[in-house]
């Protein structure tokens, strides 16, 4: 189609409607308020309306066609036209047909296009340079092509939404494709919307739940209703909800746990907030879409549906953190006290305490007192219990650093100890497990039933498990009151994990192996090689924890990667068969985990003398990643799914992210082998050979 | 056979649409109206939603109609991934006029998954911007005095991370 047929055609189009709207009473020309209150003050030159029929003989070449007849227009088409669709303005007194007319027209599609009656917000403001601009170039012309264009304009401005549509279509038929690029640049430039503003609420926050921290920060200082916005609990509750425990690839950093009822409780607060945030704070500031997008009643209706399945994953989300944190002692009041505190400003100390970890920023607490190595350790809330070479045990206060109180019994050197807010229980060198009241270091009773030193030790609900020198693990049922022993272990037992969900258990061994038990059949399911070293820790990783597949070190033999510059090739071999052998079995963890019965933490991670600490894959056996860097043994291993943090003979105390296997930060300071670690949100404590305990801070 | 049916849709500009009736399922505001009220034999008047914006809708709703329908409980709110999968990406790239008012049909209608993509879209907008630069995306008037402006940056600093 070429320019000149757009051309002829688009001139019919145009002047159809003039024709339409021959003249049909005598009107003068629009007074000039009128004409302000259509383009805005700076935009039409003063003298639009004084047009004269001479002004045609400086007709342009541009408006050769139309032109001709400009004045003319004015009197016979253009004023009826604006007559009829303006007509509190235009109306000429004792025109009462055209009234008439128009009452039929003023339904909602008639006059403005729905999106941009004069009152709503959302309408497009014109912006002042390019106004000017225009203003300037306007002026240029002479006297009679500003009328025409004025007219134009006029015309536009008063027509109702299907007419508008017509016109542009013809005036975009008639342009080339330069003046189309003009348009399409223009209009590029012209459709900027304020999203946030201009959506109901309840959608603007749907879109502001999706950006990250930096970015949210960044919203918050663009304008007063953004900051509104972007400010409000409904996002930041969000936002803390979605870093619980949980590193964000986006961010890369995670928030750590917080309480969880705390969570719950205003959960049901910030439902309540996002459905009446409209009725609160919007009220003052009414948001039009609202009312236009559909009515407010459905809107909300929607909402309530959605935030109620939220309600059920969260709960879900709730009771997994339970079951994997296993008993949380003495719920910390605190946490309730500042309940109003914006979660922004929760969120705020949580990400400090992020970047805190990340660039290494702490307190360090060092607690002395014990007369021999410390050899276990385990700290919640402010209380902290530290078992020793010298045979006893000590409960600390992590706040004043007081040492509270010293347990008394053992008779050789404690080894291991578990305690929740009833109890602590501690294992051995004198092949015994104490039970204590730690509030009054009362000892309430004692278990012998090992034959060697009781090295290591897990508790979680009624189960115990008890490592030992004689190379095997006992279980304790604490309900029925039973238990059995596990063997297969060719060497001391060092450490155990119950998991109570999957009934099964983890230990670690001398041997360099680490087995997974099945509770029901008291058999194990797998051993897993790799370790060159006497294996010190296990530590299951929570199920939350995730791990992508290309993160991995070797797709395919992961454990002869491994194990590749620490290892002569004829044992790497081997053990790359024996991993092979693993791989393939046919059901992956055995029949009875076939109906259904929760299988094991996917992810596992261990440290050994071998100077190096790895990260399994318990459902095939494979060493996803090993962590090189401690120059000697690792006795000491924490980690969550934020990060591991690992303790060695070496004196050193390292950080490491378990997902890229970078060390991010190594601590010195301990004068003596690091024993035992424990690992908390936002702090870690360490215990040495050196007799002290160190609690790194990261609480900004 | 309830699924070979056609159902008529009224844009609010008045030009009716045809669409099969599983596409038109999409939106749980259709759905579930047809569940209460049983089929529908006039065309169903779709107001607020103009005819392009209709058509488009009902575009993504014919490439979407064999997804597995929305539970209510979304990975996406927990993953927090503005990833967009590259057909919608594609369709998502119309002017902001569109964008808002596909955002505003998407709720309208209840369609989850087009609402996830536009409210995605338009976070990926913002994304990485200073404030200045998403006032200018968005056309915004920094209605803030310059003392204000500076407070609020302070307040926000601390997401820098630093």
């Amino acid at each position: 189609m070429n320019t000149s047929e757009l051309l002829s055609r688009s001139e019919n189009t145009l002047q159809s409607p003039g024709e339409e709207n021959a003249p049909s009473s005598e009107t003068q020309d629009p007074s000039q308020s009128s004409f302000k209150s259509i383009f805005g003050p700076s935009e039409v030159p003063e003298d639009t309306t004084d047009g004269e029929p001479d002004g045609n003989q400086h007709a342009p070449h541009t408006f050769r066609n139309v032109t001709a007849t400009s004045a003319k227009l004015a009197d016979e088409s253009v004023a009826p036209f604006l007559a009829k669709h303006i007509p509190k303005q235009y109306a000429p007194l004792g025109s009462r047909t055209i009234e008439t007319e128009t009452s039929d027209l003023s339904g909602p599609n008639s006059k403005y296009c729905y999106r941009h009656r004069p009152e709503l917000k959302c309408r497009r403001q014109a912006d002042e340079p390019s106004m000017d601009k225009l203003q300037r170039d306007l002026e240029t012309l002479p006297q009679s092509d500003q009328q025409g264009i004025a007219h134009v304009w006029s015309l536009f401005s008063a027509a109702p939404a299907k007419h508008r549509k017509l016109i542009l279509q013809g005036i975009m038929a008639q342009c080339c494709f330069p003046q189309l690029s003009f348009v399409s640049a223009t209009v590029r430039e012209l459709i900027r919307i304020d999203f946030l503003t201009a959506l109901p609420p309840e959608i603007s926050f749907k879109i502001l739940c999706y950006l990250d921290t930096t970015s949210l920060c960044k919203a918050a200082q663009v304008s007063r209703s953004w900051r509104a916005l972007a400010d409000d609990d409904v996002v930041w509750h969000r936002m803390c909800e979605q870093h619980i425990h949980r590193k964000c690839k986006k961010c890369g950093w995670g928030l750590p746990l917080l309480d969880r009822k705390r969570l719950r409780e205003s959960k049901r607060e910030i439902e309540l907030r996002a459905t009446t945030w409209n009725a609160n704070i919007a009220s003052s500031n009414p948001t039009p879409d609202s009312t236009e997008a559909g009515p407010s009643v459905e809107s909300s209706g929607a909402i309530k549906r959605k935030s109620g399945a939220n309600n059920d994953e969260e709960m879900a989300m709730v009771k997994r953190h339970c079951s994997s944190l296993g008993p949380r002692p003495g719920v910390d009041d605190d946490f309730f006290k500042p309940r109003f505190r914006p979660w922004k400003e929760v969120y705020k100390d949580r990400f400090k305490v992020g970047t805190n970890w990340k660039y290494g920023r702490c307190s360090i607490k060092t607690f002395k007192g014990h007369t021999n190595g410390v050899m276990c350790l385990q700290f919640e809330d402010n209380i902290l219990a530290t078992g020793s070479y010298d045979a006893t045990i000590k409960i600390w206060d992590t706040e004043t650093g007081e040492e509270l109180r010293t347990l008394h019994g053992h008779e050789s050197g404690i080894r291991c100890l578990q305690f929740d807010d009833t109890k602590l229980i501690s294992g051995s060198m004198d092949r015994s497990l104490k039970v204590w009241n730690w509030r009054t270091g009362e000892c309430i009773s004692t278990y012998t039933g090992h034959r060697g030193g009781v090295i290591g030790l897990h508790f979680d609900a009624s189960i115990l498990a008890s490592a030992s020198v004689d190379k095997t693990i006992k279980i304790w049922n604490f309900e029925d009151k039973s238990t059995c022993l596990l063997r297969g272990h060719t060497d001391w037992v060092n450490a155990v994990k119950v998991d109570t969900v999957s009934r099964t258990v983890f230990s670690a061994s001398d041997d360099c192996t680490v087995r997974l038990w099945d509770l029901d059949t008291k058999a194990c399911i797998r051993t897993f090689h790799g370790h060159v070293g006497q294996v010190q820790q296990v530590v299951p990783l929570p199920r939350e924890f995730e791990f992508e597949e290309h993160d991995a070190e070797c797709e395919n033999d992961n454990l002869s990667t491994a194990s590749g510059d620490t290892e002569p090739a004829s044992l790497q071999a081997a053990l790359g068969l024996e991993s092979n052998s693993l791989v393939s079995r046919p059901s992956v963890f055995g029949p009875t985990f076939d109906n259904g019965r929760p299988t094991p933490p996917r992810y596992m991670v261990t440290s050994a003398l071998d100077s190096t600490i790895r990260l399994w894959e318990t459902s095939t056996g494979r060493c996803l990643r090993t962590f090189f860097g401690h120059l000697e043994g690792v006795w000491a291993l924490a980690a969550d799914t934020l990060r591991i943090v690992t303790g060695a003979e070496d004196r050193m105390v390292k950080i490491w992210d378990p997902r890229t296997g970078k060390c991010e930060r190594t601590f010195t300071g301990h004068s003596g082998p690091v024993t035992c670690i424990g690992l908390g949100d936002s702090r870690f404590a360490t215990g040495s050979e050196d007799c002290e305990v160190r609690m790194y801070s990261f609480q900004s | 056979m309830a699924a070979n049916q056609t159902l008529t849709f009224q844009s609010s500009d008045g030009v009716d649409i045809t669409v099969d009736r599983d596409v038109a399922e999409r939106s749980l505001l259709i759905k579930n109206m047809l569940e209460d009220l049983g089929d529908a034999q006039e065309a169903i008047p779709i107001p607020n939603v103009n005819e392009a914006v209709l058509k488009k809708v009902i575009e993504w709703c014919s490439y979407h109609k064999n997804d597995p329908p929305s539970t209510g409980d979304d990975d996406d709110s927990r993953r927090k991934t503005t990833d967009i999968d590259e057909w919608d990406q594609k369709f998502m790239q119309v002017d902001q006029e569109m964008l808002f008012e596909i955002i505003l049909a998407a709720n309208y209608l209840d369609i989850k998954g087009l609402l996830d993509v536009g409210c995605k879209t338009v976070a990926n907008m913002i994304k990485g911007k200073s404030p200045e630069e998403i006032r200018k995306t968005f056309n915004i008037q920094n209605d803030f005095t310059p003392e204000e402006e500076d407070q609020i940056r302070r307040e926000n600093e601390w997401a820098e991370d630093r």
